[in-house]
């Protein structure tokens, strides 16, 4: 079996009184391509924000492994690359000048960046565009600027929120073509998407989250398997939607609303 | 802490600065252009103002008799000169019917109406000019009508004096002042220059660090968090606090940049006025570094508090509508301890904040060394800076500083 390089363990992750995950346990190992999958508020984002500490676990742990050792997140940090949903690139440096900056932050010397980062814009088809201001590039161009500046500083894992979210088709097939690689090459990515045809084809292995919980852990055709369905989105569908009755608290009445009712049913009058 | 972390975060903000050219503007080039166009442009631009309303000729009404002194003294002013009689019995000021005929616009601008009386000068009269407020021709013919009348009367009062064989002195100024004032004052050209920064330094190192660091303050955070672009920044290995003191240095050195430029445009404002007779403050090398010391401790703390409170905002537009009326926190001390007397000054004062850095910088601008105050306002000033400095360290480990609120 694999070496783990994150392990979550029991871990709860409140804010307020919302409780994003809840009690979640689940290893990442090295030279997969996982899927996180799950609909809008899920826990995707929230998960792989633990994952690269920025967000401290309300209840349980979130450790990296190094060397066969466990060690704090953050001291995994320089190990992992991330992109966020939102790219979060700087409109008045180049492409190249935003890679290079993450890469000084993470303690990489510009010239084994360059190599690293024109090696991959290659395979992007972007090496004519890394000298460009970001200012005006197309959410595809921004995804490809953001990627690049995940990968310059050589991560051990990646972790990408939603890449393909919002690009055409040609860009999200490179973006994939890309995760594909890297992972036949033996590395790591954590991949959050809504798109489960996505996520089987580019997926060793599907992890569903639903309502904060994890409902599945396995290749696509296990879980597949599991419900007797032939493609991922009837798993899916299979695997969360008794679970998504069952859970979904009854809405509660606001105490407008509440008071608004008791206001207009005064006397026999009904609402409906 | 990692130093080449910081500097690296530093120069890229400050490269991303520079690359706008709405912040060079604002913190560069308007600071260093204000006070030239406060105190040169203007005035420049006033006199071209006057000297095209001198150009104009300009038609006045003597009503009564003009005497010839008079005359040549209204002569060479550009003035048209009518005579009519004076047909008012009344006060001169009454304008009577002559007031609808300066609104009408008939081509009169002003009136001047003259009635010579009994006394025993060697003339006197009484007299008015009629004109029109509201209208620059007629208040420019005033001026002038005026400036001829009091010559006159200059002229009339030296007759008078001389009749009783007297001088304009001997009357006026009997006791008077032997020789130049100026050089009766033992203080140098060089005190007297740092007097005069002492008034105004402190107000503009307050009121241009505090207004200089709040837009880059919001943007490297609440823009940051706009943006989307903290949330990738912090997943780099870098620690929090260096990105913070990286974010720190960016901001405190354009503020101070910008507090020097307009330090320096002040500087040539006021020597282009005084004609580059200002000499050069005498302020000696201890002076000038408890100067830049007081400088620098006051930039940490503001700029601490600036990027704190714009850490703790949800957006751009809250930042600023926080930060704006903030400045006045900064401001208002330091307006109040320009007008606190050095001489006998109490202690405590040089421990209130905001106060003792204004007090500090007067001191040391006037050759004030008082080892206590020194102590006093550098030790709270250091204790107040690094109080700002771990609360803005505190909002920038907030958990929700990775949320994107765009």
């Amino acid at each position: 079996m694999s070496e783990a390089l994150l392990k979550v363990s029991e871990v709860t992750k409140s804010f307020a009184d919302v409780t994003a995950l809840s009690t979640v346990t689940v290893d990442f190992n090295a030279g997969e391509v996982v899927g996180l999958v799950g609909g809008n508020g899920a826990g995707k984002t929230t998960l792989l924000r633990l994952l690269c500490g920025l967000y401290q676990p309300s209840t349980g742990t979130v450790q990296g492994v190094v060397d066969e050792k466990p060690v704090d997140i953050h001291r995994m940090r320089e190990h992992v690359g991330v992109v966020p949903e939102s790219t979060g690139l700087y409109a008045r440096l180049t492409a190249w000048e935003n890679i290079r900056y993450h890469s000084r932050l993470n303690g990489i010397d510009d010239e084994m960046s360059w190599s690293r980062t024109e090696r991959f814009a290659k395979l992007l088809n972007f090496d004519q565009d890394l000298h460009r201001s970001t200012r005006g590039f197309s959410r595809g161009m921004r995804q490809k600027t953001a990627l690049l500046r995940a990968l310059s500083h050589g991560p051990k894992i990646l972790l990408l929120d939603e890449p393909t979210g919002g690009l055409d088709v040609t860009s999200a097939r490179i973006v994939r073509k890309l995760v594909r690689k890297l992972g036949d090459e033996g590395g790591t990515v954590i991949y959050s998407t809504h798109n489960l045809a996505e996520a089987q084809q580019v997926c060793d292995r599907i992890v569903i989250i639903h309502n904060g919980t994890i409902r599945a852990d396995g290749p696509p055709s296990e879980l597949m398997a599991e419900v007797n369905c032939d493609d991922l989105e009837g798993a899916y569908v299979a695997l969360t939607e008794d679970v998504a009755r069952a859970d979904a608290p009854a809405e509660e009445e606001g105490r407008i609303a509440r008071a608004w009712r008791r206001l207009l049913t005064r006397g026999g009058g009904s609402v409906e | 802490m990692h130093l080449s972390r910081i500097l690296i975060v530093a120069k890229k903000e400050l490269v991303d600065f520079i690359r706008d050219w709405r912040t060079v503007l604002a913190m560069i080039l308007v600071p260093l252009l204000i006070f030239p166009a406060i105190f040169i442009a203007l005035p420049l631009f006033l006199q071209g103002e006057a000297a095209e309303l001198s150009s104009y000729e300009l038609t006045i009404e003597v009503q009564g008799d003009l005497p010839d002194d008079l005359n040549s003294h209204l002569d060479g002013r550009n003035l048209i000169i009518i005579q009519t009689d004076l047909l008012t019995n009344g006060t001169l000021s009454e304008p009577g019917i002559d007031a609808e005929r300066l609104n009408s616009g008939q081509g009169i601008n002003a009136i001047l109406r003259l009635r010579q009386i009994d006394s025993n000068a060697s003339q006197s009269w009484y007299y008015a000019i009629l004109s029109d407020s509201t209208d620059e021709l007629s208040l420019e013919a005033k001026t002038r009508t005026l400036d001829a009348v009091l010559k006159w009367e200059e002229q009339v009062i030296n007759s008078t004096l001389a009749q009783n064989n007297l001088t304009h002195e001997e009357a006026f100024d009997p006791i008077h002042w032997d020789g130049n004032q100026n050089t009766a004052d033992v203080a140098s050209g060089g005190d007297l220059a740092a007097m005069g920064l002492a008034m105004f330094i402190p107000l503009v190192v307050a009121m241009w660090t505090t207004t200089a660091a709040i837009q880059p303050s919001i943007d490297l955070t609440a823009g940051e968090r706009e943006r989307g672009t903290m949330e990738a920044l912090l997943c780099t290995p870098t620690a929090r606090s260096d990105l913070l003191f990286g974010k720190w240095l960016a901001v405190a050195t354009v503020a101070c940049v910008s507090v020097l430029g307009q330090m320096a445009g002040l500087l040539f404002a006021v020597n282009f006025l005084v004609g580059g007779g200002l000499e050069a403050p005498s302020i000696s090398t201890g002076g000038v570094l408890l100067l830049l010391l007081s400088v620098i401790l006051f930039a940490v703390f503001v700029v601490a508090i600036e990027l704190a409170v714009a850490i703790r905002a949800h957006s751009v537009r809250e930042a600023g509508s926080i930060l704006g009326p903030m400045v006045l926190i900064f401001i208002g001390p330091t307006l109040f301890a320009q007008f606190v007397n050095l001489q006998g000054i109490e202690a405590w004062w040089f421990v209130l904040p905001v106060f003792n850095i204004t007090l500090a910088m007067r001191e040391a601008l006037m050759g004030i060394y008082d080892p206590l105050h020194i102590i006093l306002w550098l030790s709270t000033s250091l204790a107040y800076a690094t109080g700002a400095i771990w609360w803005a360290s505190k909002q920038f480990n907030r958990e929700d500083l990775v949320e994107s609120l765009s």
